[in-house]
């Protein structure tokens, strides 16, 4: 199960990461709000990636 | 002497054996793992700092745009008509072609050449994440006119991020590689998130109505900084042809194109360049123009995304760094007599934060980037001329191989005499290669019409 997700995680948050200064150039999200979206997005990106690039 | 060069030479074909025989049917890869490859091999840290780079330099936006879409179209067709076609005739790396070509002796010498521009291109990485570390430290980064260490704190911090790139490349360049493959789309993303976040202070409306006049008015405005050269079409164009000048038409990437179904294998390459040598450095010209054209790649991605930003900065160094102090390792290692491994990286690491504490190889990468290509280019011209032009000519081919040369001295005069006439053309160094490969290209065809059938 974890397996098929892993994938779809990781480019869900790699999705975050653009969306974040999507909206701020959008005017929906402040400066601080949006560079800390980005940043979870990447810390999500790293751990599911490096997870499913690990169990191909 | 004789002795010397033989014990070096079995040496280093000891570390290329794997590849010696040409590239079995069975072992060809599909175009989705060549454009996989380019897309995640150019977009370097380097890209934050040559897309400023021409911000600095005063281009304007229409001629950013023709000129890169010219220049890349042009690198790509090196790959495909020029690289790609030898590659899959021959199914070899370019060291095991040039050795029958030019002799050992002279791979030698071509190897040791690559060995220390890789050191100096690696060292340039490590200095652009200095600027993203540097921040929190307050340590200030080198102006562009500078060529010694500006500070000690430079000089530590240099010192310091060389050491650790080092240190992880010996501790472990395999599961790095694969830590790279994680970094690449991330990275990529950096760049075009960065741009996007700062667009709004540069006063871009939301609806992307006025993006071309801020482009045109604040950022590629056509007004180089002071001390910066002006830079027209033509300087992107080359730019954009001869930024892996050493890979294509140096013939260096006939390590990857050996793997190709088909020649054609080489469009494949447009995957890295637009996205790469185009997109990245468009993003890195608006964030630089959002710092007040401050040439601070640091700066540049903290402004934009904050600490991701910076992390972002230094995995980009960090990974490109990594597998290019692999390179120079490997290369140095014909010379380093047993030595392990680990030896060897640590001296390419050691040469490499050595040259990083100059900001010279960071404020001139530009520059750097077109004489690192001059430079292998000649030997690349040599190859086509072999491969080519001397078979329908009746010209003796791989005479170093069926003579027993140590050394194609032809070769190395005109390699020699080739970079001797580009340092004292005329015009601007990025247009000295073109005008070279042909020197090198005839000069070598002619030169070698006594060894006709």
């Amino acid at each position: 199960m974890l397996k098929k997700c892993l994938p779809a995680l990781s480019l869900l948050s790699l999705a975050g990461c653009l969306a974040a200064p999507l909206l701020h150039f959008l005017g929906k999200l402040g400066p601080d709000a949006y560079q800390m979206i980005f940043l979870a997005a990447s810390v999500g990106w790293f751990a599911f990636a490096t997870l499913w690039t690990r169990r191909k | 002497m004789t002795g010397w060069l033989a014990s070096i030479t079995s040496r280093m074909d000891g570390l290329y054996e794997y590849d010696r025989e040409p590239v079995t049917p069975d072992r060809l890869q599909s175009g989705g793992k060549f454009a996989g490859l380019f897309a995640g091999e150019h977009v370097a840290a380097t890209e934050f700092v040559i897309g400023a780079f021409f911000v600095l330099h005063g281009v304007r936006a229409k001629d950013l745009l023709v000129g890169l879409l010219a220049g890349n179209l042009l690198a790509v067709l090196s790959w495909t008509f020029i690289c790609a076609p030898i590659a899959i005739r021959t199914r070899l790396t370019l060291y095991w072609y040039l050795r029958k070509i030019a002799g050992p002796g002279l791979t030698i010498v071509y190897n040791l050449a690559n060995a220390v521009l890789y050191c100096i291109l690696a060292g340039a990485m490590i200095a652009v994440s200095a600027t993203a570390v540097g921040l929190a430290f307050r340590i200030k980064t080198p102006a562009l006119d500078a060529i010694f260490p500006t500070s000690v704190g430079w000089v530590l911090l240099t010192l310091l991020i060389g050491a650790l790139f080092t240190i992880l490349a010996i501790l472990g360049f395999e599961k790095l590689s694969r830590f790279a493959e994680v970094c690449s789309p991330w990275i990529f993303i950096v760049f075009i998130a960065g741009a996007l976040a700062v667009l709004p202070r540069l006063g871009v409306r939301p609806d992307l109505g006025n993006f071309w006049e801020i482009a045109s008015t604040k950022i590629w405005n056509g007004i180089p900084v002071a001390g910066q050269e002006k830079f027209g079409i033509w300087h992107i164009v080359f730019f954009a042809w001869f930024c892996n000048l050493a890979m294509h038409i140096g013939l260096s990437d006939m390590a990857i194109f050996r793997y190709a179904k088909k020649w054609t294998y080489g469009l494949y390459t447009a995957f890295g360049m637009y996205p790469g040598h185009m997109l990245a450095w468009i993003c890195s010209g608006i964030m630089v123009a959002a710092v007040g054209r401050e040439m601070n790649p640091g700066l540049m991605a903290f402004e934009a995304l904050g600490l991701a930003g910076v992390a972002g900065l230094v995995l980009a160094g960090w990974t490109t760094a990594n597998p290019t102090l692999y390179r120079a390792g490997l290369a140095l290692q014909t010379i380093t007599p047993n030595w392990p491994r680990w030896k060897v990286t640590l001296a390419a690491g050691a040469i490499t934060t050595g040259l990083s504490c100059f900001p010279i190889f960071f404020v001139k990468l530009l520059d750097y980037v077109a004489i690192y290509g001059l430079v292998l280019m000649p030997i690349g011209a040599i190859v086509f001329a072999e491969h080519w032009i001397f078979p329908p000519l009746h010209i003796e081919q791989y005479s170093a191989e069926k003579r027993g040369w140590a050394f194609n001295w032809l070769a190395f005069g005109v390699w020699a005499g080739t970079l001797v006439v580009c340092s004292l053309m005329p015009i601007h160094l990025y247009f000295r290669w073109l005008p070279g490969t042909f020197i090198a290209l005839f000069s070598y065809l002619f030169l070698s019409l006594g060894r006709k059938d």
